[in-house]
C-alpha cells in the first residue's frame, strides 16, 4: 500500500511538472504583458491580436474568467486585478469609481487627443463619463434596428428609408405572418425579445426615471403605451409568436432556441437586433438580409447597448494599458470592429466613408448607413443614482413576465414596478442620510 | 515515542487541513456573519457600515423573501414521493433476476449524467407545443372525452397544483393548475427515484439477516408483511439518514434548474432562497443582505435538522 501512495504522489509530482510547463502562454521577457478582463467573444481575441501586432513591445492577454463586477473590484482593490476591464453601464462606472479602482483618464486622454465627449455616439458617454470625469473609453454600440429577410417579402413591397411608425409597421407585419391550419405560426411577422423593453420605451418617449433620477417614472402614459404595445404584438395583432408559440418554433427541426437562430432560420420576416447579429447571421447560408430603421412610436429615438473599457488605478503598468485606451479609438481598432460586426464603432468619425458603407468583404451588407443613423439616435440605458439598477431591472423585467405571458396588462404592471421601484429609492435614502440630502436638493424645495 | 512529540506530529499532519477548512471554510461563512449585520453593496451607492440586525429586519418585511421560502418549500413536496420512489426501485433491484446490474446501472443514470444535460433535455420534454409530456397528456385528454381542455404551458406557467398568488402570499382560483414550479418537482422526483438514494436503499437491504424475513415467513406473514414488519424497521436508520440529507439538500436546493431552465420565473415563481441569494449577492451586489439571507437559510436548515433529529429518530433504531 505505501508503494501505491508513494507511485501516485510520484506521478501526480510529474503531472504538476508537464502541466506547468505547457500550460500558460510563454512571455517574451522584452515585452509587458497587459490583461484585460472582457467577455469571452471570439471577436475580442482578434481584437487583442491586432493591438500585440501593433505594439510589438507589449502583450496583452484575454481574462474572461474575472470579469465578473466583484471579481474586478475585490482583485483590484487587493492589487491583483487586472490592467484594464470593461463597464456596461453607468451603474457599474459609478461601482467602479466610487471603489477607487477605475483610473480618472480626462487629462491622459486630452493629451493624446481623445475627445470622449466629442468623438463617440452620445448613447455610450454614460459609460465613460461620471460627473463630469473620463474613466474609459467606449469600445462599441449596438443600436437596435429592424433586421430583414429579404426573400420572405411579398413582391412590390417597398420599405421605407428611413422613419415609419408602429402603426404602418403592424399593417405590413399582419400580411407576412404566417400560420398554419391549427393556427400555429410558422413564420412571423416580427421576433424580438423582451428584454428590449427600453427601445419600445424610448420610442414612445417614456423613461424608467425622472430626469432627476428621484423616482421611477415607468408607470407613465408613454410608457404604458409602449409596453402595450409589446403585449399587443404578441396577442392583438399577433405577429409575433407568444412564449408557448416562441418555444414550439425553437423544438422544431432544431433550429434551437433565440430569435437570431430563428430569423437564421427563415422562421422571421423582421427582427429587432443589433448589427452584433451579423457575428452568427453571416454563418447561415443563403439568406438575403436588409435592415431598416425600427418603426417609432412618438419619438425616433431607439435602444442601445454598449461598453467603454477602463483602467485599474491600482494596476502597476497603467501608462501601458493607457495605449490600449489609445488603441481603442484608433482607426485600426474602429475598423476592426465594423469588419467584425461588433455592433458598430463608438467613434463616429470611423463610421462613414466608402469603406463603412460598401466593405468589399462584405458586398451584400449595404444596409450599413442605417446602423449609423440609429447610433445617432439611441438613447443610454438609463440609471439613479438613488437606487440599484439590477435591482430595479429586476422588479421591472418581473412585472414584464406576467404581461408577456398575457396574465397582466402593461398598465397593472408598470404601476407596480414603479411602486416597488419608489419603495426601494425611499429604502436608500432612509439607510443614507448623505443621499437624502443629494435626493431632497435635486427634488429642489418646491417638489 | 513521548506523549508531546507524538502530539506534535499528529498536528503536522493534521495542520494543513485545517488550515485549509479555517481559510476557505470556517473564515468566509464568519466572515459572511460579520457581512450581514453591514450594508455591504459592492455597488457602493452608500458607505459601507454596521447596520446591526437591520438587514434581518428588513428581510422579515422582504415581500420577495417571503414568496421565495414559500417557492423552496414548495419544491420539497416531491422528496416523499423521490425517497417512496427509490425505496421502491432498490426493493425491486434487490430481487434475485437476470440483468438485475445491467437495470441498477441505467437506473444510476440520473446521477452521474451532467445536471445541464439533463436539465435541457427535460426543457425539451416541457415543451408546451412539441414536447413529449403534452403529447401523451393531450392523446389521454382526448381518449377520455377531454379533448377540450388545454395541457399545461410548463415552464412558461405561473400556475402550480396548490393556486399560490404570484406576487403575494395566499392563494387564487385562477392561479390552480400545472406550471412551472410542479414541471421542476416532477424533473426532481425522476431525478432522485433512481439517485444516490437508490444505491444507499440497496445497500441497507443487502445488510437486511435473510433469517429474519423467512422466520417470518414461516410463522405464516405474507410478503408485505415481512416487508412492513421486519424489512422496513431494518431500513430506519437509511431512511432517517436520506430524510435528514434531503431535507438540508432540498431547502439549500433550485439554483441549477432556476440558471439554467427557468431563469427563475415566469415572474419569480422558481426562485427559491438559494437563487434570491446569488440574485442579491452577484446580480445587485448588496452582499450584506444576501449574507443576512443565507445565515436566515442556515437557521431554517439547521431548525428542520434539529427537529428531525429530535423527533425522526425515535423510529430508528441507529440512536
Amino acid at each position: 500500500m505505501r508503494v501505491f501512495f508513494v507511485a501516485v504522489l510520484a506521478l501526480m509530482l510529474v503531472w504538476t511538472v508537464v502541466m506547468g510547463r505547457l500550460g500558460g502562454e510563454s512571455v517574451d521577457p522584452g515585452r509587458t504583458p497587459l490583461v484585460w478582463t472582457s467577455d469571452d467573444n471570439p471577436l475580442r481575441k482578434e481584437q487583442v491580436a491586432l493591438f500585440n501586432r501593433l505594439h510589438p513591445d507589449l502583450n496583452l492577454t484575454l481574462d474572461p474568467a474575472n470579469q465578473g463586477m466583484e471579481k474586478v473590484i475585490v482583485q483590484s482593490i487587493g492589487g491583483v486585478g487586472p490592467d484594464l476591464f470593461d463597464c456596461r453601464d453607468a451603474n457599474q462606472l459609478s461601482a467602479y469609481v466610487k471603489a477607487g479602482i477605475a483610473l480618472d483618464v480626462t487629462d491622459e486622454l486630452r493629451g493624446m487627443g481623445i475627445d470622449v465627449l466629442g468623438e463617440t455616439w452620445p448613447a455610450m458617454r454614460s459609460v465613460a463619463v461620471h460627473e463630469g470625469r473620463v474613466y474609459g473609453v467606449p469600445t462599441n454600440i449596438g443600436a437596435n434596428a429592424l433586421w430583414v429577410n429579404q426573400d420572405l417579402l411579398p413582391r412590390g413591397v417597398v420599405l421605407p428609408s428611413g422613419a415609419w411608425t408602429w402603426s404602418e409597421f403592424i399593417a405590413l407585419a399582419q400580411r407576412v405572418t404566417r400560420r398554419d391550419q391549427s393556427g400555429r405560426v410558422v413564420q412571423a411577422g416580427l421576433l424580438f425579445d423582451w428584454y428590449n423593453w427600453p427601445h419600445f420605451l424610448y420610442g414612445f418617449g417614456g423613461r424608467v426615471f425622472s430626469s432627476d433620477g428621484t423616482r421611477c417614472v415607468i408607470d407613465s402614459a408613454e410608457a404604458v403605451q409602449a409596453v402595450s404595445l409589446m403585449q399587443d404584438l404578441v396577442y392583438r395583432y399577433k405577429v409575433t409568436p407568444s412564449p408557448v408559440e416562441e418555444a414550439g418554433m425553437a423544438g422544431q427541426g432544431g433550429w434551437g432556441a433565440g430569435n437570431i437562430n430563428l430569423f437564421g432560420a427563415k422562421r422571421g420576416v423582421f427582427a429587432l437586433g443589433g448589427r452584433w447579429w451579423l457575428a452568427n447571421l453571416r454563418k447561415f447560408d443563403g439568406l438575403r438580409l436588409g435592415v431598416v430603421e425600427s418603426p417609432h412610436g412618438t419619438r425616433r429615438e431607439f435602444g442601445a447597448v454598449g461598453r467603454a473599457t477602463l483602467v485599474n488605478a491600482n494596476g502597476p503598468r497603467r501608462t501601458e494599458a493607457l495605449r490600449f485606451l489609445s488603441y481603442l479609438a484608433s482607426p485600426e481598432y474602429n475598423g476592426l470592429v465594423n469588419d467584425q460586426a461588433d455592433g458598430i464603432c463608438a467613434f463616429a468619425r470611423y463610421a462613414q466613408g466608402d469603406a463603412f458603407e460598401h466593405n468589399p468583404s462584405y458586398p451584400a451588407e449595404d444596409f450599413n448607413l442605417v446602423w449609423r443613423s440609429v447610433s445617432a439616435r439611441a438613447v443610454a440605458p438609463e440609471s439613479s443614482p438613488y437606487v440599484n439598477g439590477q435591482l430595479a431591472n429586476r422588479l421591472i423585467e418581473r412585472q414584464l413576465d406576467l404581461v408577456r405571458i398575457g396574465q397582466k396588462m402593461a398598465r397593472d404592471a408598470l404601476r407596480d414596478a414603479a411602486r416597488d421601484i419608489n419603495r426601494e429609492i425611499a429604502r436608500s435614502l432612509d439607510e443614507d442620510p448623505a443621499l437624502r440630502e443629494r435626493w431632497e436638493a435635486a427634488r429642489g424645495p418646491n417638489r | 515515542m513521548g506523549a508531546r512529540r507524538k502530539a506534535w506530529i499528529v498536528a503536522c499532519f493534521l495542520l494543513p487541513n485545517f488550515l485549509g477548512f479555517v481559510v476557505f471554510t470556517a473564515g468566509p461563512v464568519v466572515f459572511s456573519l460579520g457581512a450581514s449585520l453591514t450594508n455591504w453593496n459592492l455597488q457602493r451607492t452608500t458607505p459601507t457600515r454596521y447596520v446591526g440586525l437591520a438587514n434581518y429586519v428588513e428581510l422579515s418585511r422582504d415581500d420577495q423573501f417571503w414568496t421565495y421560502l414559500v417557492n423552496t418549500a414548495y419544491f420539497m413536496i416531491g422528496m416523499p414521493f423521490a425517497i417512496a420512489g427509490s425505496l421502491f426501485l432498490a426493493v425491486l433491484l434487490n430481487q434475485r433476476l437476470r440483468f438485475t446490474t445491467t437495470f441498477r446501472t441505467v437506473l444510476y443514470v440520473p446521477a452521474f449524467t451532467s445536471g445541464v444535460a439533463l436539465m435541457i433535455l427535460w426543457k425539451a420534454l416541457y415543451n408546451p407545443d412539441f414536447g413529449p409530456i403534452n403529447a401523451v397528456i393531450e392523446a389521454v385528454l382526448r381518449t377520455i372525452g377531454l379533448g377540450g381542455l388545454e395541457a399545461p404551458q410548463w415552464l412558461l406557467s405561473t400556475r402550480n397544483l396548490f393556486g399560490l398568488d404570484v406576487e403575494r402570499l395566499g392563494v387564487v382560483r385562477e392561479q390552480f393548475g400545472l406550471g412551472a414550479r410542479d414541471a421542476l418537482i416532477f424533473m426532481g422526483i425522476w431525478t432522485g427515484v433512481g439517485g444516490g438514494n437508490m444505491l444507499l436503499y440497496l445497500a441497507a437491504l443487502s445488510n437486511v439477516p435473510s433469517e429474519l424475513t423467512e422466520a417470518a415467513a414461516l410463522d405464516g406473514a405474507s410478503r408485505w408483511e415481512c416487508f412492513r414488519n421486519v424489512t422496513w424497521p431494518q431500513l430506519s436508520p437509511t431512511t432517517f439518514f436520506i430524510v435528514v440529507m434531503s431535507y438540508i439538500g432540498g431547502l439549500q436546493g433550485g439554483f441549477e434548474q432556476a440558471r439554467v431552465m427557468t431563469a427563475g420565473g415566469p415572474a419569480g415563481t422558481t426562485t427559491t432562497l438559494a437563487y434570491y441569494i446569488y440574485t442579491k449577492a452577484f446580480e445587485e451586489f448588496q452582499i450584506g443582505y444576501a449574507s443576512a439571507v443565507a445565515w436566515v437559510l442556515f437557521g431554517v436548515i439547521f431548525v428542520v435538522t434539529v427537529l428531525n433529529w429530535r423527533f425522526g429518530n425515535r423510529e430508528t433504531n441507529l440512536l
